[in-house]
């Protein structure tokens, strides 16, 4: 370790606070993994520098910048995005994938998620939580100017910020319910803002990041309804041109705070059907689509002139199954006999061809630093399933509807889970609904119940999950009682202590102990099933530079170019 | 011709009529609230409410069916309720693209079908008649997907020779736009030739064998003049009938097609609408489509009738 390294360390420990000074002891101690330390290191501020010096003072490799590759500036990046955006494209409504990338392409966050898992700054420069994470100082770059010309200051964030956490149509409650309330949102200087938690969150800076897609920083005169009328974000990139269901058109911002982004514009053109956009790529009528699938995008994958993008992430299925309703999933024992017959592996190559993770009916994903990984993984065993059969009354088996929705592999994954669990006597229909019919109807969540939508009311269904950068939004909203996309109405007062304890947790061992005995409790209980987490793949032609996926599906393209 | 005229286009207003009924009453008997499909889930019940009043939506059914059908007739289709913005800008440029396809497939189409038919007709029961009649009937069972399909991957992707989705970049010129269409084209022109090719033949056949023609023989006229004057003319009325059946068809029921060609035209709008409970945008689409297919009929039936005069010359013949 040279001197110099030594010296930034310990000048950073004496004036750190407790939690940051916690993260270089826990890589120290071998606690943490260099990636791990990265991540974590990175969520609670820690500048690059700081987590250079402490990886040389621990005899860890330095930290590895890639060499920025030769760009060649100009041109107009052709994008395919499908499905299109189902509803009006309004930050604080996103909840599709169509919407959530046209408005990300202009759009700018407090920080961004990063491929390997990590926090980048973006609008905010700086933030540090007080010692037990119940406030969070974030400090505002200075001198971002939105493209209406308008300088962004404290002002435009907490406004931002109390429409999301205020507004209760916002789709961002998903991630701030609980957590944040528009009161918590304040006003420091003009430069700063501070959040004051409902309660201690020690991942908070990534739900400030990219993986809350609706949290685009907007101008605090931002009126609702006209994010495609004017142009008002801060990003590389102005939507200038919006045709509902057909395309969108973007040019290159030229007061963008990071600079000159190497692309001219962006034209984003809608597609609906997943044949037509391989098609469109392999006819090199576009440069780069936003989003694939394995299943349907065989013809991309080893062809010679596509490149494919990897994210890993959380992204997964969930077969919730009602644990409140008077029938036969009522029994745990059910439940997880129908979990014991399922090849997963099997369906992981089937569906993947492996570019997934396996998932241990959990929502603590392999990808996860937090997630305790000596909880042993659930294997298809149709011995005990039977047992457990037999045990809950059910030797016969029994009949049971599947409801779930038409997108991407799910269809498929229904069927194989229809002939998986014939092999214990249960007879599965599966009702396959459009995607719009699967989550029409209210959601209003507990206490005053879950609405009328059929995904969260149906006996049994498979729901699709975006992915996130730390495990807390899937927790607190699909297995925590009062959930609101608790789809099994699943309630244990046991699993929702021990959230708030993983939630509040700093150090990652804590954050290890709580996260085992959630796993193990679920993976008792049973009341979803969590086959796999599949990576984030997207496919551009060969032309397509500096481009990096992103496992929400954020398409990132200021430091993208075309050779 | 005149009281011929007049009565085709009384009808097709009566069916004009009943289509609207049907259109609106269909799209009120689809699933689903609209306050709670714009509003999102998380919405309260009372902002729904609010919401559908705002809208009209809780007034009886035929005043609101009285008062979308007076300004549908007045050119103001209303606001779209997915996208927030007015249904003709959206419907317009739609069946705008969707009249291109239709032109573009027609103008190769008709011609080569009914080429195609009458050569088979006048090679009755010899190879030229079997490879025609079996080519064509084999590219009518094919589905347009498998068809379009295949066309993409010959033309556009493995020759490159067209480009695979039917939109040309905005401001292109005539002749782009026409190279853009062509793979579509291509693909509804294999789906139609076989329906159009099969009624071209037997009409021709049935003209040969008529007494007319005989006579018309017997008289020496010659062969190419028989059938061009007599043969041609009555062989091509039933062709016009099934042709003009087919306009809606290429107007608004190009789903697959637009779908697989990426191509903005109104079948597709409708399906999203219909999808997504965007009513307004549903409601007027389907009845666009309707007028559409009146005029093309209303047009057939003139063509009709001026090829032969047994038609317009029926009810003075009484």
């Amino acid at each position: 370790m040279d001197r110099e390294s030594r010296r930034r360390l310990e000048e950073f420990r004496r004036e750190a606070g407790p939690i940051e000074n916690n993260v270089i002891d826990e890589l120290a101690e071998g606690e943490l993994s260099r990636s791990d330390f990265i991540k974590r290191a990175s969520m609670f501020g820690l500048s690059a520098s700081v987590i250079g010096s402490a990886l040389a003072a621990l005899g860890e490799a330095p930290l590895a910048f890639a060499r920025p590759e030769a760009v060649k500036a100009g041109g107009r990046l052709r994008l395919g995005i499908i499905p299109p955006p189902t509803h009006p494209i309004e930050p604080i409504l996103f909840f599709d994938q169509g919407s959530l990338e046209t408005g990300g392409i202009c759009g700018e966050f407090l920080n961004r998620t990063t491929l390997s898992g990590g926090l980048n700054k973006e609008l905010a420069t700086s933030w540090n939580p007080n010692k037990n994470a119940t406030v969070w100082t974030y400090k505002l770059r200075p001198n971002v100017k939105f493209q209406n010309g308008t300088t962004m200051n404290a002002d435009d964030v907490v406004a931002t910020y109390k429409t999301l956490t205020g507004d209760p149509s916002s789709e961002a409650l998903a991630a701030f319910k609980g957590v944040l309330s528009p009161d918590g949102v304040v006003k420091v200087d003009n430069e700063t803002v501070a959040f004051h938690l409902d309660s201690p969150t020690a991942a908070f800076p990534y739900l400030t990041s990219s993986t809350t897609y609706q949290a685009i920083i907007l101008p605090s005169t931002y009126q609702k309804g006209s994010f495609v009328k004017t142009a008002e974000t801060t990003g590389a990139f102005k939507l200038t041109q919006f045709t509902p269901g057909i395309g969108a058109k973007y040019d290159r911002f030229t007061g963008w705070w990071g600079g000159h982004a190497p692309l001219d514009g962006v034209d984003v053109t809608y597609y609906s059907d997943d044949a037509a956009v391989a098609a469109a790529l392999l006819g090199n009528s576009i440069d780069l689509i936003g989003q694939i699938q394995f299943a349907t995008g065989r013809p991309l994958f080893g062809n010679k002139n596509v490149q494919i993008f990897r994210a890993r992430g959380a992204t997964h299925r969930e077969v919730c199954m009602r644990v409140d309703l008077n029938n036969q999933l009522h029994d745990y024992r059910v439940r997880q006999a129908i979990a014991y017959t399922l090849d997963r592996p099997a369906i992981r190559k089937t569906l993947f061809n492996n570019l997934a993770d396996l998932g241990n009916d959990n929502p603590f994903a392999p990808a996860f630093a937090s997630t305790d990984k000596s909880v042993p993984q659930r294997h298809k065993d149709i011995r005990k399933a039977k047992q457990l059969m037999a045990a809950a009354g059910h030797s016969k088996g029994f009949s049971l509807t599947l409801t779930t929705e038409q997108v991407g592999e799910i269809p498929q994954l229904a069927q194989i889970i229809q002939r998986s669990v014939r092999q214990i006597g249960i007879k599965m229909t599966l009702r396959i609904l459009t995607e719009t019919a699967y989550f029409a109807g209210s959601q209003t969540g507990p206490p005053s119940g879950w609405g009328t939508t059929p995904w969260l009311n149906t006996p049994m269904n498979i729901t699709d999950w975006g992915s996130r950068a730390v495990v807390n939004q899937l927790l607190i909203a699909a297995f925590e009682s009062k959930g609101v996309w608790n789809a099994a109405h699943y309630s244990n007062k046991k699993v929702d202590r021990l959230s708030k304890s993983f939630l509040g947790a700093i150090s990652i061992t804590d954050q290890h102990k709580y996260s085992k005995q959630i796993e193990l409790q679920l993976l008792h209980d049973t009341p979803v099933i969590i086959p796999y987490f599949y990576n984030y793949l997207a496919a551009g032609s060969k032309k397509v530079k500096g481009y990096k996926a992103d496992a929400l599906g954020q398409i990132y393209l200021s430091h993208t170019s075309l050779s | 011709m005149g009281r011929f005229l007049l009565k085709r286009f009384g009808l097709a207003l009566i069916t004009l009529f009943l289509l609207s009924v049907i259109a609106f009453s269909s799209a009120q008997l689809l699933p689903g609230n609209v306050g709670r499909n714009v509003l999102g889930g998380f919405a309260t019940p009372q902002a729904v409410a609010i919401y559908n009043r705002q809208l009209g939506l809780d007034r009886p059914v035929y005043v609101q069916y009285g008062s979308w059908i007076s300004h549908f007739a007045r050119g103001d289709l209303g606001e779209s309720l997915e996208y927030k913005v007015s249904v003709g800008s959206l419907l317009g440029p739609a069946l705008v693209n969707s009249l291109k396809l239709a032109a573009l497939a027609f103008l190769i189409c008709v011609p080569l079908s009914i080429l195609g038919g009458v050569t088979a007709a006048l090679r009755q029961n010899r190879f030229t008649d079997r490879a025609i009649t079996i080519t064509s009937l084999s590219l009518t069972s094919i589905p347009e997907f498998v068809t379009a399909i295949v066309l993409i991957v010959i033309f556009g992707v493995a020759l490159k020779w067209l480009p695979v989705t039917a939109q040309a970049p905005p401001g292109s010129g005539f002749f782009v736009q026409i190279k853009y269409l062509l793979l579509p084209a291509f693909a509804l022109t294999l789906v139609l030739f076989g329906y159009i090719a099969r009624m071209a033949r037997a009409g021709t056949i049935e003209a040969l064998d008529a007494d007319y023609t005989r006579t018309a023989y017997l008289k020496g006229v010659g062969k190419t003049t028989v059938i061009r004057k007599h043969v041609l003319r009555n062989s091509l009325l039933p062709t016009i009938a099934v042709i003009a059946t087919q306009t809606g068809y290429l107007i608004g029921g190009l789903v697959v097609i637009e779908k697989i060609f990426n191509y903005p035209g109104i079948g597709q709008r409708i399906y999203i609408a219909a999808q997504n409970k965007d009513f307004t945008m549903l409601e007027s689409g389907v009845l666009v489509i309707g007028v559409v297919y009146l005029v093309a009929t209303l047009i057939a039936d003139i063509l009709y009738s001026v090829l032969n005069p047994r038609v317009r010359l029926g009810g003075e013949a009484e």
